[in-house]
């Protein structure tokens, strides 16, 4: 049985989290209606906006299953292979998450512009990467590269290796182990790793910002319109715009939440 | 299936764990590998499945030389200490997983794991997830999943390690008489010596990555090879310069002993432990029955003479 908390406690966590996240998204919905649903379904209408929408969902699907693939592989040659050259991608993995994402679009723009460092062989190739949707996804990327690992890593360590070990005694191959065993015991850390990831790149700015070039109608992302449409006097479109990537999140979590609680009962006591 | 093992050699980095090991493991045997952590008893064990690669020597299953042959198709059954439980399977899917591998027609795989539950008597809990059980049904759970591949020998680290005192002793007497129902050559690995003399028929004892002595229990309870292997099977204490066990130590009447005074007693249940102090100031304990020693009616400063039983 859970305890219950005391009554003021309560009232303090519940204030806080109104105050906070509750008031400032019940504005934005406000505003979102604020010329009721035909109004809201005009908005939908503006090309900018529909193309800033293509464009996000566009560098999600991009970026989400790259950075996925990858977070699951770096987690598990970190845990499994210790060596000098993991413990060192280790501790570089979290760089993202320390620095500024508007320093980052900045370094990605010196590297990768086509006067930059990679700017010879880019344009050899016939590649725009800089102020085009490579770039985009490039710094997606780069902002959200740590977060599916960084699940997986401390639950991988503490479920060690033996039950990959019986799997191979029983007979099982390395692609079935990894299938059957591995990848099932990783599959709601990867979720949560997942939706954050998500998250990140829906509501990435800066970054993308600086790579992207913000051109309206070709490079610019939701978060993207949502600031030019606010610095254009358009408070209304930004408040759209702004209401539809909070509910996308919301309901991802609450998706999130429901499987997780169902997954959990499935393995609890029947007593 | 006999395991014979012939001049094993295993290290890591620089730092050898098993040196020349030289054993063979009769057919339908229940042997016990004993031995102190660090002596190299799980890597051998790990060696044997597997599941570790072999620096130098043979491993060979009932004349089939296995020593490069990958774990998967050893066809050895190998339970962790920690059973290693498939968390995200049922205990059903648990026990199946060798037999879908091997691709068994499903209605066999229904009934072979139907005739395993019941064995490990976990018939009820089929549908249960392994979080859902206790660690004696994990255990027998494990036991179950590496019997299902009808597997040539069976190996078990510290299989009642995890387990507290009471269902340990219980599982042991339940492995023993299975393993002795299935005929089924089995090694296991414990640090225990009353787990290895209570289980096994035969012990093979290991220490810094040598095997000290092999045998059955009694033979090398009895006659061990040196200090090491008497010390590592049961209690010694000092006496007359050597070491003896404690209970072939006894109080005479006669001269025909060394003389000293009790200094204190200790009673343990059915035993008592009786600590003497003898002239020269050393000291040896004598393990008394509780009849002997009140028999004796023996009390603190009282005076004795100490001799080795014959």
């Amino acid at each position: 049985m859970m305890k219950t908390s005391p009554l003021w406690l309560r009232f303090v966590v519940v204030t806080y989290i109104l105050l906070l996240v509750g008031v400032p998204l019940g504005f934005d919905y406000q505003r979102m209606f604020a010329h009721g649903w035909s109004g809201l379904v005009a908005a939908f209408g503006d090309p900018m906006m529909r193309s800033a929408m293509w464009l996000t969902v566009r560098v999600v699907v991009m970026t989400v299953p790259l950075n996925t693939v990858v977070g699951v592989g770096v987690a598990l040659w970190i845990v499994r292979h210790p060596s000098w050259r993991s413990r060192l991608v280790d501790r570089i993995i979290d760089v993202p998450l320390a620095i500024s994402p508007i320093i980052i679009g900045l370094m990605l723009e010196l590297a990768y512009a086509s006067n930059g460092w990679f700017g010879r062989p880019e344009a050899a190739l016939g590649l725009h990467i800089i102020f085009s949707f490579p770039g985009i996804v490039l710094a997606s990327v780069f902002v959200s590269l740590p977060l599916v690992s960084r699940q997986l890593i401390p639950l991988l360590r503490e479920l060690g290796d033996h039950q990959e070990q019986t799997a191979a005694s029983l007979g099982a191959g390395p692609v079935r182990i990894f299938l059957s065993i591995t990848l099932r015991s990783l599959l709601w850390a990867t979720a949560y790793g997942v939706s954050l990831t998500t998250a990140r790149v829906l509501g990435e700015y800066g970054a993308v910002l600086i790579v992207s070039g913000n051109i309206a109608g070709l490079t610019q992302t939701l978060t993207l319109n949502i600031g030019s449409n606010f610095e254009n006097y358009d408070a209304f479109h930004g408040f759209v715009g702004a209401g539809v990537l909070a509910t996308t999140s919301i309901v991802i979590l609450l998706v999130l939440g429901i499987a997780r609680h169902r997954e959990r009962k499935r393995h609890e006591h029947l007593a | 299936m006999s395991i014979s093992l012939e001049h094993l050699s295993k290290s890591f980095g620089t730092e050898p764990v098993l040196t020349d090991i030289n054993d063979v493991v009769p057919d339908g045997s229940l042997t016990a590998l004993l031995g102190p952590s660090g002596s190299g008893k799980s890597t051998l064990l790990r060696m044997i499945a597997g599941l570790e690669t072999v620096d130098q020597g043979r491993i060979v299953l009932h004349g089939r030389d296995v020593t490069h042959t990958p774990a998967r198709r050893r066809n050895i059954g190998f339970c962790f200490q920690d059973y290693a439980p498939f968390y995200q399977l049922s205990v059903f899917d648990n026990i199946a997983y060798g037999l879908k591998v091997r691709r068994t027609a499903k209605v066999d795989i229904e009934r072979e794991v139907r005739e395993l539950l019941a064995l490990v008597r976990l018939e009820a809990f089929a549908d249960r997830y392994p979080r859902q059980l206790s660690g004696g049904q994990r255990q027998r759970m494990a036991l179950a999943r590496a019997l299902a591949i009808k597997p040539e020998v069976l190996l078990l680290d510290e299989p009642f390690a995890a387990l507290d005192a009471q269902v340990g002793g219980e599982l042991r007497q339940w492995v023993r008489s299975l393993q002795h129902d299935l005929g089924i050559t089995t090694l296991l690995v414990t640090h225990n010596q009353a787990e290895a003399m209570e289980v096994a028929d035969r012990v093979v004892i290991l220490n810094h990555g040598r095997i000290e002595q092999a045998g059955e229990p009694s033979a090398v309870y009895d006659n061990p090879v040196n200090h090491f292997v008497r010390s590592f099977l049961g209690p010694t204490t000092p006496f007359n310069g050597v070491a003896v066990r404690p209970h072939d130590l006894t109080f005479v009447d006669s001269t025909e002993g060394v003389a000293g005074v009790v200094a204190d007693v200790i009673r343990l249940g059915f035993e008592v432990r009786v600590v003497v102090t003898f002239g020269d100031d050393t000291t040896s304990w004598v393990q008394l029955t509780h009849e002997e020693a009140q028999r004796r009616s023996v009390t603190l400063g009282q005076p004795v003479t100490v001799a080795v039983r014959r």
